[in-house]
């Protein structure tokens, strides 16, 4: 049973991600991108990661997402409708890249082990925030100063006096 | 595999209930904001459509859907279809996470009266309110219209304020009830037999500013001001199209955070047994409608705020009052021995 859900949803996932890739309307692209963002969580829940899926809603499919599309919402009608064609040199370069990372990704599926987990969490909400604030507090206040130094940035680049 | 198919059915029967009772009770809290508007306003609302105009929501909704459809020139018509759903969606999965009542038994299985049990209920309702903006942003961008597109700028900058607040005020309750369950929220109030509205009453009255600005209510309907506006971000829809959009964002929300803020501040189904065996629902319908009757209150009596000051009111003075009322509500739980 879990098979048939697991193959809905990959099958969701994969067609909004090629579909963010492929549509050339950017409206449309942000749209298949908010459905991949949605099938992921999706996805998590399914595997019984609730905070997971919870904190992919908020974080990604709103409040990340939702500036680019007031972003792109606001770009004028005949920009959105301009296509710019293919990127053939970007394409070309990133063609080796991809490449070998699918060749590394697809050993290490072959020959790896997948995760087992050690011992089952009853409250996966309460663990992950202690070890979140206990053992790993430092590189998530990290995080939080990286993210305010990016914001400060973009209100620098942004201001338009003076 | 037979256990699987009976949850399955179990589901599919609590979905089906769900959705039917909410949009018939929607369709008819249509007809009973008319009537209430028309007491405020000193007139007497519909009265001609059946007894006491009690058929009238019937009539809106047989004249809404032969209405012609018609698509503006210019509009992105996938977008301009797809903006229903991504309004209508959200609202209706908001009542996933509510609970109703306590467990019961029915054929000798156990039975939640709701749809799902995931222990991260609040997350859910806080990722659901804000998907809803996705609806109003691509219809008014849809539609090719600059009234439109002003409308749904407004509203996706009202979402966003408010968002972050509501988020802030709640995380009181999620201190005190030291989880974000909503069945063990509503449990944990009922075994220390205090209502969290005692507790946080701050974090209430910030709560019901966030639900009347997430449901687009007086005093913060700058999205769809009419004088402005037209109708804000659904101008250029028609017929049941245009219906879907009041339907989803000023009944369907309205009810969910009346029934969220039921859950978090007023105990949920608890009271005392006075109707027989239903009455941790009754209970529990007569605390939301007395939430909904106050928006509804709230609708006809109040005027509108600017819109440059609803957003300021949001981060200047909402914003810091939630943020102390989290730190003092940390600060007594840690040092009262709480969760």
């Amino acid at each position: 049973m879990e098979w048939i859900i697991l193959g809905v949803l990959g099958f969701w996932l994969v067609a909004s991600a090629l579909g963010a890739v492929f549509v050339r309307n950017p409206v449309h692209s942000i749209l298949f991108f908010l459905s991949s963002v949605i099938a992921i969580s999706a996805l998590f829940l399914s595997l019984g990661a609730e905070l997971l899926a919870g904190l992919q809603l908020i974080i990604y499919a709103v409040a990340i997402v939702v500036f680019y599309v007031l972003v792109i919402t606001t770009i004028p009608w005949e920009k959105v409708k301009r296509f710019e064609g293919i990127y053939k040199k970007e394409l070309l370069f990133s063609l080796p890249v991809l490449s070998v990372s699918l060749l590394i990704m697809g050993y290490m599926v072959y020959r790896g082990e997948l995760a087992q987990p050690v011992n089952l969490v009853k409250d996966n909400v309460r663990d992950l925030g202690k070890t979140l604030f206990t053992s790993y507090l430092f590189p998530f206040e990290v995080a939080s100063v990286i993210l305010l130094v990016a914001m400060i940035g973009a209100i620098l680049l942004g201001r338009k006096e003076d | 595999m037979a256990e699987f198919g009976i949850a399955l059915i179990a589901t599919l029967i609590k979905v089906g209930v769900l959705v039917g009772v909410v949009l018939g009770v929607s369709a008819y809290l249509t007809w009973f904001e008319r009537k209430l508007a028309g007491h405020i306003q000193a007139r007497l609302g519909p009265n001609v459509v059946g007894p006491f105009g009690l058929l009238q929501p019937l009539a809106d909704a047989i004249k809404l859907a032969t209405k012609e459809p018609i698509v503006p020139k210019g509009a992105d018509v996938p977008v301009f279809y797809l903006a229903i759903a991504m309004a209508l969606v959200p609202s209706l999965l908001l009542f996933s996470v509510i609970p109703f009542g306590p467990e019961f038994t029915l054929f000798g299985k156990e039975i939640k009266p709701l749809i799902s049990d995931v222990n991260i209920g609040i997350l859910i309702v806080f990722a659901m309110g804000s998907l809803a903006v996705y609806g109003t942003i691509f219809s008014g961008w849809a539609s090719n219209s600059k009234y439109a597109f002003i409308g749904s700028l407004r509203k996706a900058s009202v979402i966003i304020a408010y968002e972050v607040v509501l988020g802030f005020a709640v995380l009181g309750v999620i201190l005190l009830a030291g989880t974000i369950s909503t069945v063990e929220i509503v449990e944990s109030q009922i075994k220390s037999g205090v209502w969290y509205i005692l507790y946080q009453p701050v974090a209430f009255v910030l709560f019901l500013f966030c639900m009347l600005a997430e449901s687009g209510r007086v005093p913060f309907d700058i999205q769809e001001a009419e004088a402005e506006l037209v109708t804000g971000y659904n101008v250029e829809y028609g017929g049941m199209k245009f219906g879907a959009f009041p339907l989803a964002e000023w009944y369907l929300n309205v009810i969910a955070l009346s029934a969220i803020a039921v859950i978090l501040f007023f105990g949920g189904w608890s009271g005392p047994a006075i109707f027989g065996a239903f009455s941790p629902y009754i209970w529990f319908l007569l605390k939301t409608f007395s939430l909904v009757f106050f928006v509804l209150w709230l609708h006809w009596t109040l005027p509108r705020f600017q819109a440059k000051d609803i957003t300021e009111i949001a981060w200047k003075i909402m914003l810091p009052l939630a943020l102390a009322n989290l730190i003092v509500t940390a600060v007594v739980v840690y040092v009262l021995g709480g969760k």
